[in-house]
């Protein structure tokens, strides 16, 4: 398998819940010999990368972010076994594997925090955060505000307060022993070496703690973070590290530090923006955001995504100056709720699938690698009486037969039970009714990742809005300078993109004068419009249409 | 005279002849003054050495002058020209020119704009803009206009004076000053950072009644395009405009006596219902009761929709002219900052009636309703954001006065827009009827 080693900036996400995708063994869980059986679908889709939450030993009591042991997986999902089994699966078709890795803390049930508690002299007494009270570090923020009312536990059995930035049972690494920091490092180079394409690391900003700090993107943080970046390019290049940093993108850009701390970061707020430009029907949520945007290192690429369960709160965004958030969500009921994780895409937009349709030509043409998220390829939807989480975490529907075709065991046994009701039920809604069918969004979605791939403009090209008088409009150039040295001798790419953010029909006058001489070729049928000249370029749009030209020098 | 003076003085005298026919195909030249006065040549000066070239002049017809910046090309150059563009043939030191309007001229351009003082690269794009409205304009590279004023006026012009003082002061509302093109008494261009991606404000409200009347819900603050947060923001910058002003201006004592004149005046002209009359009467007495008016400020002075402009980075104010048919010196003479609140006040009210008369007859009572409460909804979401600037107090009127002065420049802006559109859009004339009558209800 040959790869450039910037991959990841040209790269489609796909995240996948191990537990929901397919169950090989009939235990009426999803397991990773259920995800390497359908590793040919995900081929045939043509996402490049699949992201897998956690599926490390664990009580699952924080969804598999509680880790009880960095080194086995969960025995549900199946077996190390079976990890390298997939990891050589999905190599061999081409599809890298990134993993969840929570490094800021472990599960109470972690053999190190076990030994850690037995008392103040063992061996692994000073891997974990101790105090005799409760005291320390009180400008951190408490997280989780709702079932925590300390950063500090106490433990009868070491009889000492210990320091957990979320859950009382996820006690925080002392990453300032440098046993803990090797540990770390340990766990990374092990899963590198069964073959993992990168992590996603979760909850990067709290690694250290500091006294007069909030103890969040501490310099420890992101020194400890260009130590694991260094011993990786060394021993393992062409990986990739995506930092889960939920701040705003001008703070978020300290992830990437120098270029040589994280590859990819997700850029949270954009999510949220997309949204509600099509409710507002006009781009400025989402410019207004890339406006204030840094540009990154080079070799670096941002996270974007629609849904994932990883989404923007309002909780998270608390600076009134820059929060447009607060102005706009909070007095939007509806907005409010969409923020949260319990919805899919498809309920979310009402089922439209033109609007579904505009959201992903957005997500696969703005400046960053898409990141999907298991189902929404098939408009599934969700069933928020399920609660929160789980809600958007129902089986894959894979077919009209039982369970989805999920699973073959009992209905009863399932993890969740599958989406039954008229509208999202499997028995509309699935990868075998969808792939039969042509006009499909299945089949939708195939094409365009398809064109996308086609053009690397989209992965690494410089991002440009076009100024357009209507505002429902938001148009874009997407420039890649023509370089012969390109590992593939591709020219210069110059993709526009035109989007209707609303649902009535809207004019646009572009101003191409840049391009004078040149002809818009529509991606999608490569289909040529008329040429570009001295005067503005007009173009009308249907209902939440949108339009991919290549301008190219001359018409084909 | 420079050399390159001496070469084209000769096209000068040949081209005065021609300003005439030229200025009349010219829809920014005063038709009446051309049809009454004489066209003379007040002064000259090539300013751009060529080929091709450009020869600036100063021309008087009747009594508004206009500058011209003539460009000059030897005859067969390629060059794509409008008719309206081209002003004749002259004769040339090696041949024949044809003279045109060089702002339409790609070439000249960026010499033109270097005029300014601006900085442009050689490979910088260019095009123009509204060539055919009071003023024309170069865009360069999306980044930077630069405005040619047509008719000119002696003395500074108020919109090119008022963002520079503006900026002086720190208020980032405007767009940045970057150049400007003097001589003797007036101005002649100026060069501002281009608000690439904006969209007036006018536009953003009518894409958000659109959906408001598109959609199933009746309540504006529930419906996707709620304009309600942008409002808020236009009234915080407007606080914030003011407050610029009169750090920049300075503040003069409240003038009430001259707020109303205007208005006395204007309601007797109309013909109005003899109850409606008095009501304003009444509500004229009590503003000429205020204990306190609040002081008098240099204001936008036309202020609406149209005026401010939304873009990434936030809201723009466009427009320091004023009512360009008005005296100087009433453009520029000081008065209350509720004027210019009125004015945005008025212009939420023609966004809902314009948007909801475009939409079918059957659909008009639920439009109706609709507007109304958009209105309503925008117009609290802008004084609440006009309120909340701190210190804008201090330019308002003390205690209730507010609530008897923000009516009266309602009311007075009611009023100039009922003769407006009574002589130029019978069609229109219900919507200012139907706010005299709301404000003057009770």
């Amino acid at each position: 398998m040959t790869f450039s080693p910037q991959w990841y900036q040209q790269c489609v996400f796909y995240e996948v819940l191990v537990r929901g995708f397919y169950d090989a063994n009939d235990d009426g869980t999803g397991d990773l010999r259920g995800l390497t059986a359908k590793l040919d679908y995900l081929s045939w889709l043509g996402v490049d990368c699949l992201w897998l939450l956690p599926f490390y030993s664990s009580p699952l009591r924080d969804g598999g972010y509680d880790i009880a042991d960095f080194f086995s997986i969960l025995p549900e999902y199946g077996d190390l076994a079976d990890a390298v089994e997939l990891v050589e699966a999905a190599h061999s078709r081409g599809i890298r594997i990134i993993a969840d890795l929570v490094m800021n803390h472990t599960s109470d049930q972690h053999p190190w925090f076990q030994e850690s508690r037995q008392d103040r002299t063992n061996p692994k007494a000073d891997w974990y955060v101790w105090s005799d009270d409760d005291q320390g570090y009180p400008d951190a923020r408490v997280i989780f505000v709702d079932t925590e009312k300390s950063n500090w536990t106490f433990d009868a059995q070491r009889q000492q307060y210990y320091w957990h930035r979320f859950f009382s049972h996820q006690p925080d690494l002392n990453f300032d022993n440098p046993e803990v920091a090797q540990a770390m490092l340990d766990v990374v180079k092990f899963w590198l070496d069964i073959g993992l394409d990168g992590f996603r690391l979760d909850a990067v900003p709290y690694l250290f703690e500091r006294d007069g700090t909030n103890g969040e993107n501490l310099p420890e943080t992101h020194e400890y973070l260009r130590r694991l970046r260094k011993e990786i390019d060394d021993t393992h290049p062409g990986k990739v590290l995506l930092a889960e940093a939920n701040q705003w993108p001008a703070d978020v850009v300290d992830y990437f530090g120098d270029g040589d701390e994280c590859h990819m970061c997700f850029h949270f707020p954009l999510m949220p923006r997309m949204f509600m430009a099509v409710r507002r029907e006009q781009r400025y949520p989402v410019t207004e955001i890339l406006a204030q945007t840094p540009d990154i290192p080079e070799g670096c690429q941002w996270g974007i995504f629609l849904r994932n369960h990883d989404e923007l709160t309002l909780e998270m965004v608390t600076d009134e100056e820059r929060d447009y958030m607060w102005a706009e969500y909070a007095k939007d009921p509806r907005m409010r709720r969409n923020i949260g994780i319990g919805r899919r895409l498809a309920p979310l937009v009402d089922n439209d699938r033109r609007v579904a349709e505009l959201l992903h030509a957005l997500l696969f043409s703005m400046p960053g690698s898409p990141i999907l998220y298991y189902g929404d390829e098939l408009m599934m939807g969700d069933n928020i009486y399920l609660g929160d989480r789980d809600g958007v975490r129902t089986p894959m529907q894979w077919s009209p037969d039982r369970n989805a075709g999920f699973s073959r065991a009992d209905f009863a046994q399932l993890y969740l039970p599958p989406l039954m009701d008229p509208v999202y039920g499997f028995q509309s809604v699935n990868v075998e009714a969808q792939m039969r069918n042509p006009s499909s969004f299945l089949q939708w979605m195939k094409r365009m990742l398809e064109v996308r791939r086609q053009h690397q403009v989209f992965g690494t090209g410089a991002f440009e809005v076009m100024a357009v008088d209507n505002p429902s409009v938001l148009a874009f150039v997407r420039v890649l300078a023509g370089d012969e040295t390109d590992e593939d001798g591709e020219a210069g790419d110059v993709v526009l993109c035109v989007n209707n953010l609303s649902r009535f029909a809207q004019p646009a006058e572009l101003q191409l004068g840049r391009w004078e001489g040149r002809t818009p070729v529509e991606l999608l049928g490569r289909v040529p419009f008329p040429r570009v000249g001295a005067l503005p370029y007009f173009i009308t749009l249907a209902p939440y249409a949108f339009y991919w030209f290549q301008l190219v020098e001359e018409a084909e | 005279m420079t050399p390159a003076a001496r070469r084209a003085a000769p096209a000068v005298a040949e081209l005065g002849p021609l300003m005439g026919p030229y200025l009349a195909r010219q829809r920014w030249a005063d038709r009446g003054q051309l049809e009454s006065g004489t066209v003379e040549t007040l002064d000259s000066e090539v300013v751009v050495p060529g080929p091709p070239s450009v020869l600036w002049m100063l021309v008087r017809a009747g009594e508004a002058v206009y500058q011209v910046t003539v460009g000059l090309r030897p005859l067969g150059d390629e060059i794509a020209l409008g008719d309206r563009d081209i002003i004749g043939e002259v004769t040339g030191p090696d041949g024949p020119l044809l003279a045109y309007d060089a702002l339409v001229d790609p070439v000249l351009a960026r010499p033109l704009v270097r005029l300014t003082g601006a900085d442009v690269a050689d490979g910088a794009f260019v095009r123009s803009v509204g060539a055919e409205q009071s003023n024309s304009s170069l865009v360069v590279n999306e980044k930077l206009i630069v405005k040619f004023f047509r008719r000119l006026r002696r003395g500074p012009n108020p919109d090119v004076e008022t963002t520079l003082a503006l900026d002086a002061v720190g208020f980032n509302h405007v767009a940045p000053p970057m150049g400007r093109w003097r001589r003797g008494d007036y101005d002649l261009a100026v060069a501002q950072e281009y608000l690439a991606g904006g969209t007036e404000g006018w536009a953003l409200a009518l894409t958000s009644l659109r959906d408001l009347y598109g959609c199933d819900e009746d309540d504006p603050a529930s419906a996707g395009g709620d304009f309600a947060g942008e409002a808020g923001r236009i009234g915080e910058m407007t606080g914030r405009l003011h407050l610029a002003m009169a750090e920049a201006f300075g503040t003069h004592p409240g003038d009430v006596g001259a707020w109303v004149s205007g208005l006395t005046v204007r309601l007797e002209s109309l013909g109005l219902d003899r109850r409606l009359v008095e009501r304003a009467h009444r509500l004229v007495e009590r503003v000429g009761g205020l204990a306190d008016p609040g002081p008098s400020i240099r204001v936008h002075g036309d202020y609406h929709l149209g005026q401010v402009m939304r873009t990434d980075v936030g809201w723009f104010v466009l427009d320091f002219e004023g009512e360009p048919e008005r005296p100087l010196e009433e453009r520029t003479r000081p008065t209350s900052a509720l004027k210019d609140v009125g004015g945005m006040l008025r212009s939420l009210d023609y966004a809902a009636a314009v948007s909801g008369a475009e939409r079918e007859a059957k659909a008009q009572r639920v439009v109706g309703e609709r507007g109304r409460a958009w209105e309503q909804r925008n117009r609290q979401a802008f004084l609440r954001g006009y309120a909340s600037v701190p210190g804008i107090d201090a330019l308002l009127p003390a205690g209730d006065g507010q609530g008897v002065l923000g009516p009266f420049f309602e009311l007075d802006k009611a009023l100039y827009e009922l003769a407006y559109e009574r002589s130029f859009r019978p069609e229109w004339e219900r919507i200012p009827a139907e706010a005299i009558e709301r404000l003057l209800a009770g």
